[in-house]
């Protein structure tokens, strides 16, 4: 049975077959692009490797000049900005809105639908009305003002639709509890709702950083001067392009990788202290 | 200071409201309005032109551009949840470390991080006539002659919804079955209900939240994709978003924009029939 | 359509007023020697020039940076669509910009952009002559089908309202960099020499051919290939009537449902990978494809079909809110643009630049004499960036500047039945 600790029954061995399955098929369109980044210097964006090198990894950390790695660095760093700022106010947006769909609210559908609208209308179409109004209003864009609201109407339809995940069925008694025991409505926040919903802001956090990331078809028009990775990618594989794309997806993946297994890492210390200090 | 729960709730909804109505409605009115306009050559003029909606609503491309898309997203779903829902029950009830089951979820996570453009390039040597599968099958003997029909056709384009779009139906659903108490369990399995008795009458309808968002994410990346469809299908096969990005790169911004209003009023009434069923802001309240 | 200035509320007007105030600002500049108290100004000055990647390259601002007194910005847009779409939306967030000639329909009389006058620009007189006359060196007339060159060239007057075909003084813009463009083909995987168009769409190929997915090439391309087999007789095929249309779709749309073409392509590494791999084995392309293609040791080569070959060419234009000393400063720029230095850039990929004698200064006389003279090269050719692009021994395909672009049989187009072709395009993709 699948509650009992010993032994493993078969159906455990079938799904962590296909468990590995799903990770094979996830890494296998990456497995190339990690392959390929380490191409010989004389190499070009697909098979055979001309010899093996780091070239490619050195061409990105010396910065312009390089063969085809355009502006790459400076664009990765504009994505990071913009993604930090995205994340944090959409972390803060969401989870502000989230907790008002506890309640019923007139208007609980207009903005629900509006996040609807948000996901599916055409990027471009969105980007080009932000650029649009804009211009109209005499104003210019900016990474900082449109560029960020542009992205925003990509994280958020994410992070409340997360939040809904999140706070579904979530035990109101905990609250009435805290309530009866005297705590007011800011000490409920932070003692009750927050440890439970923390791993909701995570996810919304790390939701959103990938939404600015990848965003292309809103950002483009509406961030001004200075290009964002996924647009700095594009526009180089309109022209002739080398294996430093790769390096930059090799790149990626392993500083992903470390992170993540840090924070595994961290989780269990953190577990392992708290449950020796309830020993105590 | 006291304030009404109604008051309360705008409060706490009115920065997504705005940036909403900001960025998202007031393109929305435009894109609304250009589509009853005449066009030509990049540019529209105010005059009325009703030809674009004539277009969107009678012709025989819109049947067969919505007949696609619908195969597309059936196949997608029924394939993410199957994947989705078989693994968020190993992830919540197998495994039993919290930090290898965020280890695993991470894992599968990884290649997103990668920009898309670069990611969509590494399809060729994987799928292409001379690329790595097909050397594989050829090795083994089971095919005399590389098979086709695994790049640039409509059989690619799911393949490519399924590897991008399994995690999105699979997280919410492992957050949803992880929210459902052990106890309950433990008390089906006391009145000697089998594991697959458990999933069926137990598990699978307490999960219905999480399945129904991941439906949404599901449908709306989907229906409103062009990108992946046009790479995959080596621009061979026309969707409705796909129509509309078309109609963008050649500049006519009316017929474009009565067919995403179209595409919006479709999307619309999937997920309202879907809330009909799974009402996921009612599981919010009390 | 007018424009509103909030900062100057007596300047708001009619674009065409404020055209007409720079432009004598400019000659009354051009007059005088600029005057001293300029120069300390200069420094601030920005120029944005928002161009595609073959353009806007980290290497050439660097430069320009260096033998320029102002700063010169550089943005790459991601593609043409983006860019476009940015000068309609948002024109002041740019000050300069290099187009393909299949948009330049959008821009006349909307006011964003301002004519060059010929005063202004220092190498009018040395531009090859497909632009300043729109005939060949021998004096012959180039093809007129497409978007030919002379199509869009002058403007009728300085308020740019409408273009000229006859010579004036108001440039539409600066002519950049232009090309020929015909099949690229695997010889190794085909076996015999491929001259017509018309091998596009010969059944032997089925399941091997790609095409440039889009009106503007793909079209023309599909049109050169049915005209010379004789299936589709077209009075202009670079601008066809509703009929011609209609049969040229109908014809593609027989062969996509008998699975002709392997694919469509967007993109330049898309048509690159088609080709490396073996996926296509005939299909249009453009000249550093090919290359790239060949340096990643596969064969490929690129000769003229006897139909001739496929123009395009990109023009360098200022926007219309420059005035004053910026606007100086960004045909200043513009004109250091094609002094040499970044056309011989440029002219490494395997484009032409249009004052090809400013660029033989900035470039050996084995490059110079591979790219533009049709010589065998005599040392390795490289790219820009040092890359080996071809051996010594080699010689181009299809040979000197004029052996190809002497050769035009249709230019990269914009119809004017556009709303039509667009719409029976989709139909053709959705089959």
């Amino acid at each position: 049975m699948m509650m009992t600790a010993r032994g493993r029954p078969l159906s455990f061995y079938v799904l962590a077959g296909l468990m590995a399955l799903l990770l094979i098929f996830l890494y296998a369109p990456m497995l190339c692009v990690y392959i390929l980044s380490f191409q010989g210097p004389d190499g070009g964006m697909s098979f055979p490797m001309v010899g093996w090198s780091f070239h490619w990894f050195e061409v990105l950390f010396e910065g312009t000049g390089g063969h085809g790695i355009g502006d790459v660095p400076n664009s990765f760093r504009r994505s990071v900005r913009l993604a930090a700022f995205v994340s944090v106010l959409s972390t803060v947006i969401a989870l502000s809105a989230g907790m008002a769909y506890r309640r019923k609210f007139p208007g609980s559908n207009f903005v629900f639908y509006s996040a609807i609208a948000a996901m599916v209308l055409p990027g471009i179409f969105i980007g080009f009305g932000i650029a649009l109004t804009f211009n109209l209003m005499g104003w210019t864009i900016n990474w900082w003002s449109s560029g960020i609201g542009a992205q925003l109407t990509w994280s958020l339809p994410f992070g409340l639709l997360i939040m809904f995940i999140v706070l579904g069925r979530f035990n109101p008694a905990y609250e009435e509890a805290a309530t009866d025991l005297g705590a007011n409505a800011r000490q409920r926040f932070q003692m009750i709702i927050l440890p439970i919903i923390l791993p909701g802001i995570v996810g919304i956090f790390v939701s959103s950083i990938t939404s600015s990331y990848e965003e292309n078809a809103r950002t483009q028009l509406n961030v001004g001067l200075g290009n964002t990775m996924p647009m700095e990618v594009t526009g180089l594989l309109t022209g002739s392009s080398t294996p430093v794309l790769f390096a930059i997806g090799t790149l990626t993946s392993l500083f992903m990788f470390a992170l993540i297994l840090g924070s595994v890492l961290l989780m269990g210390w953190m577990a392992r202290r708290r449950a020796a200090r309830s020993e105590l | 200071m006291t304030v009404s729960p109604k008051v309360a709730s705008w409060l706490q909804v009115a920065p997504m409201a705005f940036v909403f109505t900001a960025m998202v409605l007031i393109p929305l009115g435009i894109i609304f309005v250009v589509s009853f306009l005449d066009y030509n050559f990049a540019q529209v003029f105010p005059e009325i032109y009703m030809g674009s909606w004539q277009d969107a609503l009678y012709s025989r491309l819109t049947v067969d551009l919505y007949l696609t898309v619908f195969k597309f997203l059936l196949i997608t779903l029924t394939i993410t949840f199957a994947i989705g829902f078989s693994l968020a029950y190993f992830l919540v009830f197998h495994v039993r470390s919290n930090g290898m089951r965020l280890a695993l979820l991470a894992a599968a996570a990884i290649p997103f991080w990668t920009p898309g453009p670069i990611r969509m390039v590494s399809w060729v040597p994987l799928l292409g006539k001379e690329g790595l599968v097909n050397q594989a099958l050829l090795g083994l003997g089971l095919i005399d002659a590389p098979l086709d029909w695994l790049l640039y056709s409509q059989f690619a384009v799911v393949l490519a919804y399924i590897n991008l779009l399994t995690l999105a139906m699979l997280g919410p659903i492992t957050h949803s079955m992880a929210k459902i108490p052990r106890s309950l369990i433990q008390a089906a399995q006391d009145q000697g209900a089998s594991e697959w008795q458990i999933i069926r009458e137990v598990i699978l309808p307490l999960c219905k939240p999480g399945i129904a968002i991941g439906t949404i994410f599901i449908c709306t990346a989907v229906l409103g994709d062009f990108f992946i469809v046009k790479i995959m299908s080596g621009g061979q096969t026309n969707t409705p978003a796909n129509a509309i990005a078309t109609e963008l790169a050649a500049f006519q911004y009316p017929p474009a924009a009565a067919k995403s209003v179209m595409l919006l009023v479709v999307v619309v009434i999937l997920v309202s029939v879907l809330l009909r069923f799974v009402d996921i802001r009612k599981e919010l309240q009390r | 359509m007018t424009q509103t200035d909030k900062t100057k509320p007596k300047a708001g007007g009619l674009s065409r007023r404020s055209v007409l105030k720079s432009g004598a600002a400019a000659a009354a500049a051009s007059a005088f020697p600029a005057p001293m108290l300029w120069a300390q100004n200069i420094k601030d000055i920005k120029i944005v020039h928002v161009g595609q990647s073959y353009s806007t390259i980290p290497n050439i601002a660097e430069k320009a940076n260096e033998d320029l007194d102002f700063t010169v910005e550089m943005q790459t847009a991601p593609d043409l669509t983006t860019q476009v779409n940015r000068m309609l939306s948002q024109p002041k967030s740019l000050d300069v910009t290099d187009v393909g000639n299949t948009t330049l329909k959008y821009y006349v009389g909307r006011g964003f952009l301002q004519p060059l006058n010929v005063s202004e620009y220092k190498y009018w007189d040395k531009t090859v002559p497909l632009f300043t006359s729109g005939t060949y060196p021998s004096g012959e007339k180039a093809s007129m089908q497409g978007y030919a060159p002379i199509k869009a060239q002058y403007y009728t007057g300085p308020d740019a309202m409408e273009y000229s075909l006859e010579p004036t003084e108001w440039l539409v813009g600066m002519p950049l960099y232009y090309n020929a463009d015909t099949l690229g083909i695997r010889p190794d995987l085909i076996g015999r020499p491929i001259d017509s168009w018309a091998e596009l769409l010969n059944p032997e190929f089925s399941g091997k051919v790609a095409l440039q997915d889009g009106t503007g090439v793909g079209v023309p391309d599909a049109a050169m290939a049915l005209e010379a087999m004789g299936d589709v007789s077209y009075v202009d095929k670079g601008n066809m009537t509703r009929e011609e249309i209609d049969k040229t779709i109908e014809k593609l749309i027989e062969y996509k449902r008998d699975g002709h073409f392997r694919s469509f392509w967007t993109n330049f590494d898309q048509s690159v990978q088609l080709m490396a791999s073996g996926e296509v084995v005939l299909q249009s392309m453009w000249s550093p494809a090919v290359t790239e293609v060949r340096t990643r040791g596969v064969e490929c080569v690129y000769n003229g079909m006897k139909e001739g070959y496929r123009g395009w060419y990109i023009m360098m234009m200022p926007m219309a809110h420059l005035e004053g000393l910026k606007r100086e400063c960004a045909i200043e720029y513009m004109n250091w643009y094609n002094s040499g230095w970044a056309g011989a850039f440029i002219s490494r990929q395997g484009f032409y630049n249009s004052v090809p004698e400013n660029v033989k200064s900035h470039m050996t006389e084995n490059e110079y004499g591979y790219w533009y003279e049709g010589k065998p090269a005599t040392e390795a050719v490289l790219n820009p960036f040092g890359k080996v692009m071809e051996e010594a021994g080699v010689v181009r395909d299809g040979g000197a500047l004029w052996d190809r672009m002497g050769n035009i049989g249709i230019w990269n187009t914009l119809m004017d039945e556009d709303r039509y072709l667009v719409r029976r395009w989709q139909d053709f993709l959705a089959a």
